[in-house]
């Protein structure tokens, strides 16, 4: 059982006696202390570059970072730390891929019809510049992955890319079987981890997925720091995109020689406090039970579920059954600016949630949805917090 | 709507706090996008709502369901009577600055600015010697038109402005504004006419005879004299006892002053001034016409000057 009281002590924002009531975990979570002291003694004490330096402290910041890189090696269950590559976030993940990978005109990619803007933009923009084809899966009525619709136009595919668990509705799509079945057919598979990497063990072996992308900032590690995942052989075969300082092993004026995985794709200096911090966010993650902080979750979602239920002309997006719909509950209302919502619980109780159309226009727009509000729980979110929510969320919907 | 009155009202605030600055900005980015034909999209109206609504939710949700429902339809009431305010204000402004009074030249109602209403004191001239305060009453009947000054004091005639001085020696708040119109006279050597009423009754009877007779008998010494009374305790310049002292002290010839003081002949000639002064139909004292203007009671002298200036200012 998740200590919560404990475990909010580990956060100085949720220590505070007038703490926010934090719901807006799909976008950013929280940073543990640990993350945050970690970064700072980073700052304070050897703030200097990694790789490069020969001096002491140059040495200290090169063995952190590759602590660090070998912990989200071992987090995710990859082969190799080699297979890791620091990003800047999920976004950047995807870019690398969409760009390094040799995508030629006439490719077919593979994408939900739910797709964060960030693995969907890259690939409109692949197809204005280099001609592949983009094929959207259509999911089911409610939301969730219609496995029958991606076997069939899987055939002839070159790539799929698809997100793992939804930031529109927290539904996690069958990567297993995704994977599988792209397989079988020759295609290969990204994940964008971004919203599952933080909520359930996520095994890149079992999954034998190619790339994973995910962000730090959404699993207690600093806001800026991401990983790009792939097995080796793939990574090796890519050319990366961005190219400078810390990619090459030699230069001349003429030529030059690129290092090997991870590095030939980490161009410039890199955020060693991030990547640090991230390491922290990693180690106190791994000390919890995803099974505790995915049944915490539910029963806060299905607390709000059916609170939320009880009002008709309150809509919930995504399939009816909480379970399956993990930290998130996404609602709107007909005919109306969901922003409201946001700003008057923002202002009468420090409830933070999101309203907007969570970077899934296409969603909306396909759906002739104006816009939604989101309540994303985690760990630290206490069914105290949900009944404030929901008492405060009773008021306004009265006078709205 | 919401919009350009956050502009306004925030663009005030922000001349205070850091906080209201930011909230300015994102009105004017969104005034400016409307202004442009573009959605607004700081989603500024909704947040300013926001704000409004999550305050009274808790206190009264009718009015809040009624700020929610009606909120343009309120936006444009206040945004009306915000301009309202706004020019009722600005007006405001201009007429204490030209006229020292919010209302209105010489109108004593109600001032923010000037809350005692000293702009406005006069004595009262209604017969009742005692009254010193405000009297209500209209300016526009106070004037100078076919009103003959030829007998009263006058210096630098022929210049293009003039100022006529109706005060009394007695008066508390004509002796506040005589300096500052000896000061505007000599700023611009405005044609002055000054006259003596007495608005506190016969009490001063006596100084005004010395007046006329030392400004007939010794021409410009006048002035020096009647500033020496204005600028001198009242209850010593009041008192006969003091009068040959006074004259004395200015040279003047005692024995010829006291004779003219004495003579019918004054007397006939001052009691004629004052009735030619209630032709103007005077109220109170001090009542000073710039340029045929009345200025009735104790101005601050930027009044007096905007009212000789061309342009206010200069
Ligand atoms: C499913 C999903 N993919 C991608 C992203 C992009 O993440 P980032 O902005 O950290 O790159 C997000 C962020 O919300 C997301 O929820």
């Amino acid at each position: 059982m998740l200590d919560i009281n404990k475990i909010r002590k580990d956060f100085k924002i949720l220590s505070d006696e007038k703490a926010p009531i934090y719901f807006d975990n799909a976008c950013m979570s929280l940073k543990p202390n640990t993350v945050v002291n970690a970064m700072n003694t980073y700052y304070y004490e050897f703030p200097a570059c990694a790789g490069r330096s020969a001096h002491k402290m140059g040495d200290k910041v090169t063995k952190k970072i590759k602590e660090t890189r070998t912990l989200i090696a071992k987090f995710i269950n990859a082969d190799s730390q080699k297979e890791i590559i620091f990003t800047r976030n999920t976004t950047e993940g995807i870019n690398l891929l969409a760009n390094s990978f040799p995508f030629k005109s006439g490719d077919i990619v593979l994408v939900s019809d739910k797709e964060h803007n960030s693995n969907l933009v890259p690939w409109l923009r692949l197809k204005e510049k280099a001609g592949i084809i983009l094929k959207i899966i259509p999911g089911n009525n409610d939301n969730t992955f219609n496995l029958e619709n991606f076997k069939e136009q899987v055939i002839g595919a070159k790539f799929v890319s698809i997100g793992h668990t939804s930031n529109l509705d927290g539904v996690t799509n069958p990567a297993k079987e995704i994977i599988e079945i792209a397989h079988k057919n020759g295609v290969l598979v990204h994940l964008d981890a971004a919203q599952s990497i933080a909520h359930q063990k996520i095994d890149v072996r079992d999954l034998d997925v190619d790339f994973l992308s995910f962000s730090g900032h959404k699993m207690l590690g600093p806001s800026g720091t991401g990983i790009f995942y792939g097995k080796q052989k793939l990574l090796e075969d890519l050319a990366p995109f961005m190219v400078g300082g810390d990619t090459v092993e030699s230069t001349t004026y003429e030529s030059y020689k690129m290092l090997e995985v991870p590095e030939k794709f980490e161009a410039g200096l890199q955020d060693y406090a991030g990547i640090i911090g991230l390491g922290e966010a990693v180690k106190y993650l791994d000390q919890l039970s995803f099974k505790e902080i995915s049944e915490h979750e539910i029963k806060l979602n299905t607390y709000i579920t059916e609170e939320l239920r009880k009002f008709p002309k309150v809509k919930i997006i995504g399939p009816t059954d909480p379970v399956l719909r993990g930290g998130i509950i996404n609602f709107y209302i007909e005919n109306t600016d969901m922003h409201k919502f946001a700003i008057i619980l923002d202002e009468m109780a420090g409830i933070a949630i999101r309203s907007g159309q969570h970077c899934v226009h296409s969603w909306f727009h396909s759906k002739k949805i104006y816009n939604s509000a989101r309540v994303s729980v985690y760990f630290y979110n206490t069914m105290e917090e949900a009944e404030i929510f929901i008492s405060n969320f009773t008021k306004i919907l009265k006078i709205i | 709507m919401a919009c350009l009155i956050g502009l306004i009202i925030f663009g005030i605030m922000g001349i205070f706090s850091a906080s209201h600055r930011a909230l300015a900005k994102e009105a004017f980015d969104c005034v400016f996008r409307r202004i442009t034909l573009r959605p607004c999209n700081s989603g500024f109206k909704e947040k300013i709502k926001g704000k409004i609504l999550s305050r009274l939710i808790n206190k009264s949700p009718f009015t809040a369901r009624m700020v929610n429902r009606h909120y343009e339809i309120l936006s444009w009431i206040f945004f009306i009577l915000m301009v309202g305010s706004t020019v009722w204000v600005l007006r405001g402004g201009y007429n204490f600055y030209v006229y020292g009074s919010c209302n209105g030249l010489n109108a004593s109602g109600f001032c923010a600015f000037d809350p005692n209403g000293d702009n406005n004191k006069i004595s009262s001239v209604n017969g009742d010697s005692s009254t010193c305060g405000i009297v209500q009453k209209s300016e526009k009947t106070v004037t100078l038109k076919n009103i003959d000054l030829s007998s009263f004091p006058a210096k630098n005639i022929g210049s293009k402005d003039t100022v006529v001085f109706i005060g009394c020696y007695d008066c508390d708040y004509s002796r506040k504004a005589y300096p500052d119109i000896q000061k505007l006279v000599a700023k611009k050597d405005a044609n002055y006419i000054f006259a003596h009423y007495p608005a506190k009754g016969n009490i001063t009877d006596k100084l005004a005879y010395a007046g006329y007779c030392i400004y007939k008998n010794d021409g410009d010494k006048f002035w020096d004299w009647n500033t020496y009374l204005f600028a001198t305790d009242k209850n010593y310049i009041l008192d006969p006892v003091n009068l040959d002292t006074m004259l004395q002290k200015f040279n003047f010839d005692v024995k010829k002053t006291e004779e003219c003081i004495a003579s019918p002949e004054t007397k006939k000639a001052v009691d004629s001034q004052v009735i030619e002064l209630n032709k103007t139909n005077i109220y109170g004292t001090p009542t000073i016409f710039i340029n045929q203007k009345a200025f009735v009671g104790p101005k601050p002298y930027r009044v007096y000057r905007s009212a000789i200036n061309k342009f206010i200012f200069f």
